[in-house]
Parts: structure tokens; sequence; C-alpha cells
């Protein structure tokens, strides 16, 4: 987990270093055999290769879409431009620049730092709005405010003559040389390949992936998604501003198409062309979508004698190339050619497996923790929707550590009542009290903070990520906001229900019966008080059910927590239950043992029906 | 008192157009889920197939029946060639498509005719004015209002009435349950981009008229109003659509008549950016149809 520092520091400081190499390698030597023009498109190449590593941070691992991001780097490209040239310049194109920016003249590096800031503001704006909007993976709004953001950069910038020499002709200059740039962008895309890289890795980046994956199951481990966001656009904003304000000092001038609609495009399907979700896919999108460009550019004819219909051929020749690199991969690989897949991942994949592989011990018996001297009450709870009551005067409770079992006939309400006590859904009246804080209405990020853990009907699963990942999401945010919890480790929990074996399998490509046991040792990593089970059996077999029987007792007496389950499964309810509460058209129509709801008549006409012999209700 | 009288006119007249416009995003938000940012390039298709025409000598009689069928099969053909391969994929995959037919369609124009612009005649009567009791009024604004009427009924007509409007508002409602329901899901998808092809058809036939030219990215400045015009209303919701585009038109054109003339360049802009605050503050209410998701 955290204290690994081979899988989480050095392997991706590596595998940076290896990605720079290769990258600067292949550049200088297509570079050492030609003249100036390859070194500019080079030059072109390195500097996208910083934008589109920046725009990777945010979109690659919270899955939010953003057009924005080119209006960030406009922002942060005029900053510098405005800032970094010298007072006479400015005298001549833009004499009236309001704010006295007239007499600034900066150092490009400070004017650089002002550019990062500015841009900072703007983005951490922009992300209160798309916090605010509830941004989740590829949502409407997060694309609509992000476009917004571009247009209304652009607009400025066109309008705004006095500052920004508007449309037309915008601020040109020139400074420094090529030469000294070109150290600049070096460091500059080594610093940005190694933060993107590391980003992955950490906490706040592993967690944002998790959200990626699933919005709704990282927050019921927890995870307060917004923050992620956070974290990541400001950080690939900075990147972002870094490269734009480069690609600004090495053209030597800016106007507002330059940070518009085609270059958005263009770093787009650089990014989802290489693959979205790694930094190696990234950059490999760079180097494929140079080539091809540059191959079309190559193929419509040589730059000389530039008569209007060569140009125009190159155009479109280019632009058939962009549209339909995107067309292709959204259509037949969406996820890009890497996917997922980093270089440093494969490259030193032998020598970490055979490292965990060697830890071969028996499932260690977590000492089981004091029983928890908390109860979880949810009270009086009435759902109203639309006209529909879908709970009147509901009520559950658990003590301790006991098994409770919710059943009622289809549409009697349980998964309702479960989504009430995490927070899914408001109640219109009632209360839920967990270990003595009252979590009525609260957001399920915070019910999962507070103890109450939940796993789903439909299965949600982080699917991209492996086995052993879902469970150390669950875990890291334990041990930040459960601090007081202690609980058994992931190899424990993982073996406790028999995916040791399967922890480097991606979660998406596991068997229904074994997903279902992934998430119950997600819930029990997250070291809830109460574990809420929503059909944990639902389509297994009578075998894999009195399985799944043991699983829930050793998995929830191994962190000491209580159980509500919800089940059709009447066999497994009564094997795993101490006492079962059975809800019938919103209302509690008993509670009691196993054998006393059994015997219940009211139980029996309402959820067995006449044929009392039954023993499975329900689908 | 005129002068307010005739920018409402006015107003409505591009308004018209951009509904016409927004009407057709929403349908296909409607069944889809996707925002068509590729919308404009009908638009674009029935510039350059106008054009065609002209040079062939034929008048607007001819043009209007062409660029209805040609954007009708321009919507069928994009839905054939790359909608309906990424049906049920994430926004991120579908909104990402549509862009990327937007940059084919242009660039195809781009080598096949030129980047240059084209133009061709625009039909002069249109442009002149009656007096209408002391105001002066365009026959181009009472045309295109009075034919967005009738396109409206019938597109009101056929939503309410007919079979097809009802599987249509079935699948916009909850495509799965329609589809159990038997409604055959490639048939209501095609049937919604014919619509929306119809629509944009119209739209260009007025559009064009006024404009009078044909290059690449004719389709981007109406694409973008439909969108914006189909934000306000709420995406997938139609009768929202229309009202969107009549808003927006009326909104421009009383903006454009009194700002100053620095923020006239910022109309667009300014409208983006209440759309964008509307889905921060009001998300839930900014787009009326969602997937429904169960827990």
């Amino acid at each position: 987990m955290r204290n690994d520092p081979a899988r989480h520091v050095l392997r991706p400081v590596l595998g940076s270093v290896v990605l720079f190499g290769l990258l600067v390698g292949g550049a200088l030597a297509y570079t050492s055999t030609g003249g100036a023009a390859r070194d500019d498109l080079v030059t072109q190449m390195l500097i996208n290769a910083i934008v589109v590593t920046g725009i990777g941070v945010y979109v690659g691992n919270t899955g939010v879409m953003s057009f924005g991001h080119i209006g960030f780097g406009a922002i942060a490209g005029y900053t510098f431009a405005v800032l970094a040239i010298s007072p006479e310049r400015k005298a001549q194109i833009i004499p009236d620049a309001p704010f006295g920016l007239a007499d600034v003249s900066l150092h490009p590096a400070m004017a650089t730092l002002a550019a990062i800031g500015v841009t900072l503001v703007a983005a951490f704006i922009i992300g209160l709005g798309l916090t605010r909007s509830g941004a989740r993976t590829g949502a409407i709004s997060a694309a609509v405010i992000t476009l917004a953001l571009l247009f209304v950069v652009h607009e400025v910038a066109r309008n705004w003559t006095d500052l920004t020499g508007g449309g037309r002709s915008g601020i040109s200059f020139s400074l420094g040389n090529k030469l000294e740039s070109r150290t600049w962008i070096y460091v500059l895309l080594f610093v940005s390949i190694l933060v993107a890289r590391l980003f992955r890795q950490t906490r706040v980046g592993r967690l944002a992936q998790a959200a990626r994956e699933d919005d709704l199951a990282a927050r019921a481990v927890g995870i307060n998604p917004a923050t992620q966001q956070m974290v990541a656009l400001l950080l690939s904003v900075v990147i972002v501003a870094v490269g734009s304000a480069l690609r600004v000092y090495v053209l030597g001038v800016i106007t507002p198409r330059f940070f518009f609609f085609e270059y958005t495009l263009i770093t787009l399907a650089m990014l989802i062309v290489g693959g979205r979700n790694s930094v190696t896919g990234a950059l490999l999108g760079v180097v494929v979508m140079t080539i091809g460009l540059e191959g079309m550019r190559y193929a419509a004819g040589p730059d000389v004698n530039v008569a209007a219909l060569d140009w125009l051929l190159r155009d479109g020749l280019t632009g058939i190339f962009l549209g339909g690199a995107m067309l292709g991969f959204m259509i037949f690989r969406s996820s890009g050619l890497l996917d997922d897949w980093e270089l440093d991942t494969w490259l030193l994949r032998r020598r970490w497996r055979r490292r965990s592989v060697g830890s071969d011990t028996p499932p260690v018996a977590a000492e089981s923790p004091p029983a928890q001297a908390s109860s979880l009450a949810a009270s009086d709870v009435t759902v109203d929707f639309g006209g529909f009551r879908a709970l009147e005067g509901a009520h559950v409770g658990v003590e301790g550590d006991e098994v409770v079992g919710l059943i009622g006939p289809n549409g009697a309400g349980k998964t309702t009542l479960l989504n009430v006590i995490g927070g899914v859904v408001v109640p219109s009246s009632g209360r839920c009290i967990a270990a003595g804080r009252d979590l009525t209405g609260a957001t399920p990020h915070v019910v999962a903070r507070g103890g109450l853990v939940r796993t789903f009907q439909n299965l949600r699963l982080f699917g991209s990520l492996t086995t052993l990942e879902n469970v150390e999401i669950a875990a890291l945010v334990a041990e930040r906001h459960r601090p007081g919890r202690a609980g058994p480790d992931a190899e424990t929990l993982l073996r406790g229900v028999g995916l040791w074996e399967l922890r480097e399998r991606r979660a998406r490509e596991l068997d229904y019966g074994n997903a279902r046991r992934l998430e119950l040792a997600r819930a029990a990593a997250a070291r809830p008080d109460f574990l809420l089970l929503d059909e944990p059996t639902s389509g297994m077999s009578d075998a894999e059910s009195l399985e799944m029987i043991h699983r829930v007792r050793t998995t929830a007496g191994a962190i000491g927590a209580g159980v509500l389950v919800i089940d059709h499964d009447l066999n497994f309810i009564i094997g795993i239950c101490d006492r079962v509460y059975t809800l019938d058209q919103g209302k509690v129509i008993a509670v009691g043992t196993p054998a006393e709801i059994q015997a219940n008549p009211l139980v029996q006409a309402a959820y067995l029906g006449s044929d009392a012999g039954r023993d499975r209700g329900g689908p | 008192m005129t002068e307010l009288l005739q920018q409402l006119v006015d107003g409505i007249g591009r308004g018209s157009i951009y509904a016409l416009l927004a009407l057709g995003i929403a349908v296909i938000f409607g069944v889809m889920h996707l925002v068509n940012f590729a919308h404009g390039e009908l638009i674009t298709v029935s510039a350059y197939v106008s054009y065609a025409l002209f040079t062939l000598g034929l008048d607007w009689w001819v043009l209007v029946p062409a660029i209805l069928a040609s954007s009708m099969l321009t919507a069928l053909g994009i839905e054939f060639a790359a909608f309906r391969w990424v049906r049920n994929s994430s926004d991120f995959t579908m909104v990402l498509t549509s862009f990327g037919v937007h940059f084919v369609v242009q660039a195809i124009f781009v080598m096949a005719v030129s980047a240059n612009r084209r133009t061709f005649a625009r039909p002069g009567w249109l442009f002149e004015t009656v007096s209408v009791g002391g105001v002066n009024l365009e026959i181009y604004d009472l045309v295109v209002i009075g034919f967005t009427l009738i396109t409206l009924a019938g597109t009101v007509w056929l939503v309410r009435r007919t079979m097809f409007g009802m599987t249509l508002r079935a699948a916009a409602e909850d495509f799965e349950a329609a589809r159990l329901m038997g409604v055959r899901s490639n048939r209501v998808i095609r049937g919604a981009f014919v619509l929306s092809g119809i629509l944009a058809g119209v739209a260009s036939i007025f559009w064009l008229m006024r404009t009078g030219q044909a290059d690449p990215t004719a389709g981007l400045t109406p694409m973008l109003k439909g969108v914006l015009a189909a934000l306000i209303g709420g995406l997938g919701s139609l009768g929202g659509a229309v009202l969107g585009g009549l808003a927006l038109g009326l909104v421009e054109v009383l903006l454009i008549s009194r700002l100053p003339d620095g923020l006239v360049g910022l109309t667009d802009g300014m409208v983006f950016v209440c759309i964008a605050l509307l889905f921060v503050f009001r998300p839930q209410g900014m787009v009326t149809i969602r997937r429904a998701e169960r827990v």
C-alpha cells in the first residue's frame, strides 16, 4: 500500500526517466539529420507533449470531460506574453494596456510563474463550478462549463484589444533564442512527465481514479470525489499553463486562434488516441498524431511554391486524419492505444510479481477487535417519490455486531430503506443515527466515514482497477477518515473471501460470484461499524449462497462490524441473521428471530403468499 | 416603440431558425443522450448543395426540396457511419465522435471543393421590406416565422399523434423500458435522425437564403446557436428547445442593438456563461431527461 515505495515512487520515477529518454532520444535522432524545419517540428511536439500530459492529469485520472484546458492555456499564454515582453514593444502593439501593464517587464521565468498563478485562480473558480454542478465521469455539465470557459476566453481575447492586441495581430515579440528555450523545454517536459506519472500513484490520484470508475461506489466507501477532482484540476492546469507559456515563448506570437477550438481538438485527439488513462499513452498519442499529421502534410506535397490549391489540399488531408483518428478510436477503441498501460509497470512487472507471490503465508486470522458498543438505528423513516409513498414510518436497528436481515416482497421498500441509511435517498421524515452520530440526510461519503459502508444490488466495482486495488482504495480512505478503527489489511481480507490469488486481475474481469465477494471485501476494508449488504447472494446458486453466509460472517467478525443485509434468499437470511425485519408496502410488519418470522402469519401472508412451504420469495 | 417592434420581429425571425436547429438537437439527445456537435454539418452540406445547383443554373424553387432531401440523407448517413457504432457509450465518447464527424465533413469539403468561400445568389425579393402600420418588416422574417410555425405544427402532430411520435417520446422517457415494450431501437433512432435532418433542412434553407455562401465551416455558427438554444431549453425537452431558440434570438437582437460596441463581440460568450451558471446552480433542472439509474 502506501508503505511500498518500490511500487509507488521508484517505479514511476524510473518509468518517467525512460519515457523522457525515449521521447527526447527519438527527437534528437530525428533532428540530427535534418534542418531547421525538423527542429521546429520537434520543438512543437515536445511542447505539445507537456500540454497533453497536463490535460491527461485531469481527464485521465478523473474521467471528467474537459474542453476548457486550452482556455486555461490561453489565459496563461496571454499573461505570459503581456508580462514578459519589453515596454518598448508594448508601446508599439498594446500602448493602452490597462492596470499599468504597459510598463511591466518580467523575466520569462517570473512571467511563467505569474501565468501559473493567474491560471490557477481561474481554474479554482471553474473547479468550484464543476463541483457544484456535480461533475461526474463524462457528464454533459462538465463539457458545457469547460466549453463556456474556452469560448469566453476566446471572445475576451478577441475583443479586449487594449490588453491582447485583438483577434488579428495579437501580441508578437522576440525573446531569447531557440537553443536556450530547448533546454527549458527538456527540463519542464521531464518535470511534467514525472509529476503526472507520480500523481497517478498518489493517494489523491488513486481515489480520483476510483471515482472515475464508479462515482457512487467511490462515495460509498467514503471518497468525496470533489476534493480529488479539484486537486487534479489544479495540478493539470499548472502543467498546461507551463506548456502554454512555453508555446508562446517559442512561437514569439499569440493570437486568440492559437488557443481555441483547433488546438483543443488536436490536443484532445492526441490524448485519446494514445490512451487518456496513462502517461505513456498521452505521450505515445502525441508522437503518433504528430507523425501522422506531418505525414499528411508531406503526402500533400512540398512547401515550395505554395499555390493556393496545395495549401488547401494539405489542410484537407490533415483534417481528414485528425477527424478520422478521433472517429476511429471512439468507435473501435475508445480507451486509446494503451488504455491505462504504463511502460514502467510493464518493464518491472516480473520483479514485482515474484516478490508478492513469495509471501504466500496462510491467511492470518485477524485478531477480533473489541466488540463495538455502537448501534445503528433508523427510525420512523418516510420516503415519497412524487405521489408514491415508498416507505411509511419504517424502522430498523442493529446492535453491536449482530447480523440483522431485512426481507419483504418486491417493492416493499427494502433497498429504499438501505438507500436512506446510505445517504443516497433523502427521506421526507425520519432519523438515522449510527454510533451516536445523526446521519440523517448526510451525503454518501459522510455516511461511509461515519462507519456505514454498503454494497450494491447491481454490483459496482472499480472496473478497470485490480482486485487488490479495489480493496486498497477503501483501506486508503479508512486510514485517513477512520483512524481510531483498526482492521485487517488488504491481503487478509482478500484471503478471507478467497480472492488473493486473483489480486492482479482487473475487477471487471471477475466472474459474478467473485465480483460479489470482492464488493464484500472492499466494503470491509473501509473499516465500517456496520456493513450494509444489498442482496449479496442474488443470482447465486444454493451452494454459493451457503458459502457466502460463511464469508459474510467471517468478514464481519474480522472487523467487528454489525451487518444489515437485504436478501430474497430466505435460506441465506435464516442461516445468517440474529434478527429479521419484514417490510411490506413500506411498513415494518414484523420483527423477530428467523424462527419467529417464519412462523409469523402476517409475514406468511405478505411475503410467502399462501404457499408457506416455499423457501424462496421473489424472483 | 416601432423600433422595439421591429427588433421583436427580427428577434423572433432569428430565433425561429435557432428553434428549428435546437429542436433537431433535442430530438437526438432524447433518444441517444448525445449532444450532437455535428448538427451544423447538415447546414454545411446544404450550403454546398445549394452552391452546386446554382452553378448549374437552377433557382431556389429547386433548391428548397433539394436541401431538405440532402439534409435528411446526410443526417441518416452520419448516423449510419458514426453514431450507430457508439450507441450506449459514455458521453465522453459520443461528444468526441460528433467532433470527429465535424472534422471529417469539413475536411472533405476542403479537399473536394476549396477552403475558400463560394457564394450564390440570395433571393432578393425576400429582403425587401413592407410597411405594416408604420413598422418596416422584412418579408424574410415573416416568411421564416410563417414556415417555422408550419414546421413546428407538423412536428407537434408527428410527435403527439403518430405511432412514430409515440415511440420517440417513449424512447426519450426511458429507452430500455421502451425497448422492452417492443420499440425497435434502430428504427426510432433512425427516425429521430431523419426528423432532425428535416428540421435542420428547413433551418438551413432560411440560413442560406440570408448568407448566400458556402464554406467548410458554414455550419459552425448555426450549430453553436442550436446547441446553446437546446441547452437553454433543457436538452431533451422539445418544447424547451423551441422556447430556448426564440429566447436566444430575441436576447441576441436586443443585446446587439443596446450593448456598447466593445461588448457586442461578447454576446455568445455571455450567453454561454449564463448557461454554464445555470448548470452550476440548477443542474437538476437543466437536463430534463436523464438516464434513470437504479441503485
